[in-house]
């Protein structure tokens, strides 16, 4: 298992190189100069010079990337042209406010999809297999922004249960930062929900068809054992690959409930970085990403062999 | 008569309670993304300028009609020739450390500023490279500065008081760490420093000593009170969530609404509207070296095309006035000729359109979401210029792709929202210069170019007023851009807030700004003021 892990994470290098090299291209090639949109249309050509200078942009691109590769290899991601800051622990204390809406979003939209998921395909055809399809289409159909606005205003406006603007570390005030955390949690938690209930659904429905459950079936053995012995534990495994990379996608950047709920998190501040040319917090945080979405993968395939005994980490 | 008095002082307590909460509970202001830092003209936007401009004070500073007044200065003695500006400092200043204001502390700001290590965006305005060249600076007494300059100019007051140098505020030497590193604002201003939790928000205390001016509040000079304990600036990115916010009691106040904001706002009755002029220009700018638009008959054909009143009404739903000329409506050079523009005659914006030789080349507008106003007069005239037979398309970009559009000069035709320039010199250098050297100058005529220079050297106001008048009818002669209108500020307060009102620059001020109930009337008497109860 340690020599799979090991593989993984040395094969995980070429790609984010190639993800650094992209990156600091691609992002040079769109129109728009960071130290022109930090003077705006006041700029004189001498107070741009002056900025372009101290901001390094005066520089060749190979000599710009050499820099930054260079400090990279040294852990040293750079420091924010708009802040001033330290990117990397600008990064980390984003991602930590990111990824606390992400797990406990994914965290109980997984335990809610996936037993309604395997029950849909029980009961396929059935009223109830209708009335949860329809739903997670529906659930999927409602863009995210749209669905935090609802919230807003009919349990922070209409209500005022909850706070509609602001947030609060739950470091700082447990109960206040909760607080603040329900609305984004349960708007991530709406859509999710109906993105792994029709995976759950289908992969259990393929399962269901198998000559084995047959089998379970004649044998004798309840409906019960059939379904939670051993379909379920077959059926698993393609709903855990999409909790995988839905974890991945998410922790990357939850950028529109970030911004409608106004939550500090690592979407906004990569979205914020891309409106700003702040070009080494957007390539710190692309890598960051990618780094992530690595992990992540890694430790779900690492996973398997708990759910399906016939996946070795081999 | 005992009960009466039982009573009445229950009554009092009451509200001396009901005061004093109000001024407890902090005032929570929306910013639509988070400030840069603390470094007052360093590393800025409008975002940053608005916060820290409650913090520290220039010694001369922008009233409402967009002219420079004093501050921290008494009074400002300029020598007969132009070459020299006395600054007499006003007493009993105390910065926020206890410190009182001396000329010394002007020194050390003054050459902070203009050291290049400290980055200050206005250096290269004053060192020569702009219009103004400052060749000393000296402190005669512990009350008066004298800045010598090399020659004279009239804009020297106004680049002091630009918000987006800072006001050139006047700062303690506190606010620098041992190493010269900036730490935090230690200035003169209303409110002081107390926290900042970067994507979150910034948190201003009451500055109990502030040396507040008497009289109205005027600008970002006059009266200055502070009236609340605390404001809290809140990083709000999404307008909609801040409506929200606003209409449930989350937000006290928003700065700067956008169109339909105002128009969902305008008759809620959980929100207070203060809409005016800003100094922001908008408009359509045209590239005059392009092989269509260079052509200025065409660019005449433009101007007549266009239905000001109507473009103005959509774009700025009901809110703003048109205006043809450069020098905004709220300064005080707008005059009779400025009110001069093209008048709106499809039949003979179409008769131009022939006289031109215009054979149906597709004409590219850029615009940008960014601004919904300016977004707005995109679409509108898109429509009034085919109209009179212009192929006209819009390509809709990202602001940062605009900005650079427009920097480079690589454009046909844009509608362009401009900041706010406080001088109609400022607003001609703008627009005019030489493009081989600047490709972002619309107007590329050395005769223009003698005048604005000209312009910006004589302070006599009768020879100024008829410089502007003169660029005004070459401007309209020539259209290297068809001004529409100014920019609006416009501000929703909840409420429970008093006395918010929107600024010229479009920046927040919260001074004179306090919660309901009302504040006990300011002392008329003296020039410090108390918000005890």
């Amino acid at each position: 298992m340690l020599r799979f892990a090991l593989t993984r994470i040395v094969m995980a290098v070429p790609t984010l190189l190639i993800v650094a090299v992209s990156v600091f291209v691609l992002i040079r090639l769109i129109p728009g100069d960071p130290a022109s949109l930090m003077l705006g249309d006041l700029a004189t050509p001498a107070s741009l010079a002056d900025l372009r200078t101290r901001l390094g942009l005066d520089q060749s691109l190979p000599v710009q990337f050499a820099i930054w590769f260079g400090n990279l290899l040294r852990g040293d991601f750079g420091v924010s042209i708009n802040s001033q800051e330290p990117i990397l622990p600008l990064i980390v204390s984003r991602f930590w406010i990111s990824a606390q809406i992400v797990l406990v979003a994914v965290l109980l939209a997984s335990l809610a999809a996936v037993p309604a998921g395997v029950v849909a395909a029980w009961k396929q055809d059935a009223s109830l297999d209708i009335g949860l399809v329809a739903l997670a289409t529906l659930l999927l159909s409602i863009p995210t922004f749209w669905l935090g606005l609802l919230l807003l205003l009919f349990f922070g406006l209409k209500l005022g249960w909850l706070p509609v603007v602001g947030y609060v570390s739950i470091g700082d005030d447990p109960w206040r930062g909760v607080l603040y955390l329900v609305m984004p949690v349960t708007t991530l938690f709406l859509h999710e929900i109906g993105v792994l209930l029709r995976m759950a659904r289908a992969s259990t429905l393929e399962v269901l068809r198998l000559d084995y459950i047959t089998h379970a079936r004649a044998k004798g053995l309840s409906e019960t054992a059939v379904l939670w012995r051993h379909a379920f534990r077959n059926a698993f495994g393609p709903t855990w690959t999409l909790i995988g990379l839905v974890l991945g996608n998410l922790l990357g950047g939850i950028a529109v409930v970030e911004t409608v709920f106004t939550i500090p998190g690592l979407g906004r501040l990569l979205v914020d970085s891309i409106f700003a040319r702040d070009y080494p917090v957007i390539q710190g945080c692309l890598l960051f990403v990618a780094l992530t979405y690595v992990l992540v993968n890694l430790v779900i395939d690492l996973c398997y062999p708990i759910f399906d005994p016939r996946v070795t980490a081999q | 008569m005992r009960n009466r008095l039982t009573i009445a002082s229950v009554l009092a307590s009451g509200a001396l309670a009901a005061w004093s909460a109000a001024v407890a509970a902090p005032l929570r202001i929306q910013v639509p993304a988070d400030i840069r830092s603390l470094d007052p003209g360093v590393n800025r936007d409008n975002n940053t300028d608005g916060v820290v401009l409650h913090m520290v004070e220039g010694l001369v500073a922008y009233g409402e009609d967009a002219t420079p007044k004093p501050l921290l200065a008494e009074r400002v003695d300029v020598s007969p020739d132009g070459l020299s500006y006395t600054f007499r400092l006003r007493r009993g200043v105390k910065f926020h450390n206890g410190a009182d204001l001396t000329s010394a502390d002007v020194l050390w700001s003054w050459n902070r500023y203009m050291d290049p290590r400290t980055d200050w965006r206005c250096l290269s305005d004053f060192d020569g490279r702009g219009s103004v060249k400052v060749t000393s600076v000296t402190a005669p007494d512990a009350a008066s500065v004298v800045f010598s300059l090399e020659k004279p100019t009239a804009l020297f007051l106004t680049a002091l008081s630009r918000t987006d140098c800072g006001m050139t505020g006047i700062l303690h030497r506190d606010s620098v760490r041992a190493d010269g590193s900036f730490d935090r604002p230690v200035g003169t201003g209303p409110f002081k420093f107390g926290a900042w939790k970067r994507g979150e928000f910034v948190r201003l205390d009451r500055f109990a000593d502030y040396a507040a001016l008497p009289g109205k509040r005027d600008g970002y000079t006059g009266a200055k009170r502070p009236l609340v304990d605390e404001v809290r600036f809140l990083v709000v990115p999404d307008p909609a969530t801040a409506r929200t916010g606003v209409m449930s009691g989350a937000i006290d106040i928003m700065p700067d609404l956008d169109s339909s904001a105002m128009t969902e706002l305008k008759d809620d009755k959980r929100a207070d509207l203060s809409v005016i002029p800003n100094m922001g220009l908008v408009g359509l700018i045209m590239q005059t070296r392009d092989p269509v638009l260079g052509n200025v008959t065409l660019r005449r054909a433009v101007a007549a095309a266009i239905d000001k009143p109507e473009i103005v009404a959509a774009a700025t739903e009901g809110f703003g006035k048109p205006n043809g000329s450069v020098v905004p409506t709220l300064s005080s050079y707008h005059g009779k000729v400025q009110d001069e523009d093209i008048a709106y005659d499809p039949a003979a914006a179409r008769a131009l359109v022939a006289a031109s030789g215009y054979r149906g080349e597709t004409i590219v507008m850029l615009a940008t979401k960014r601004y919904p106003s300016s977004f707005n007069t995109a679409v509108v005239s898109q429509q009034m210029l085919r109209a009179v037979g212009l192929k006209v398309e819009i390509e809709v970009l990202e602001w940062a792709t605009q900005l650079d559009r427009y920097a480079k000069g690589t454009y046909q035709m844009q509608a362009f929202p401009y900041s706010g320039r406080m001088d109609p010199s400022l607003s001609y250098e703008t627009i005019a210069g030489p493009k081989d050297r600047q490709p972002r100058k619309l107007w590329d005529d050395p005769g223009v170019q003698a005048l604005v220079d000209r312009s910006m050297v004589v302070s006599e106001r009768a020879e100024r007023q008829a410089i502007f008048d003169a660029l005004h009818r070459r401007f309209l002669a020539d259209v290297p851009m068809v001004m529409l209108f100014n920019g609006i500020a416009s501000g929703a307060a909840g409420a429970e807030v008093r006395g918010y009102a929107s600024s010229p620059t479009a920046l927040p001020r919260l001074w004179e700004v306090s919660r309901a109930p009302a504040p006990p009337p300011a002392d008329p008497k003296g020039p410090t003021c108390s918000v005890s109860p």
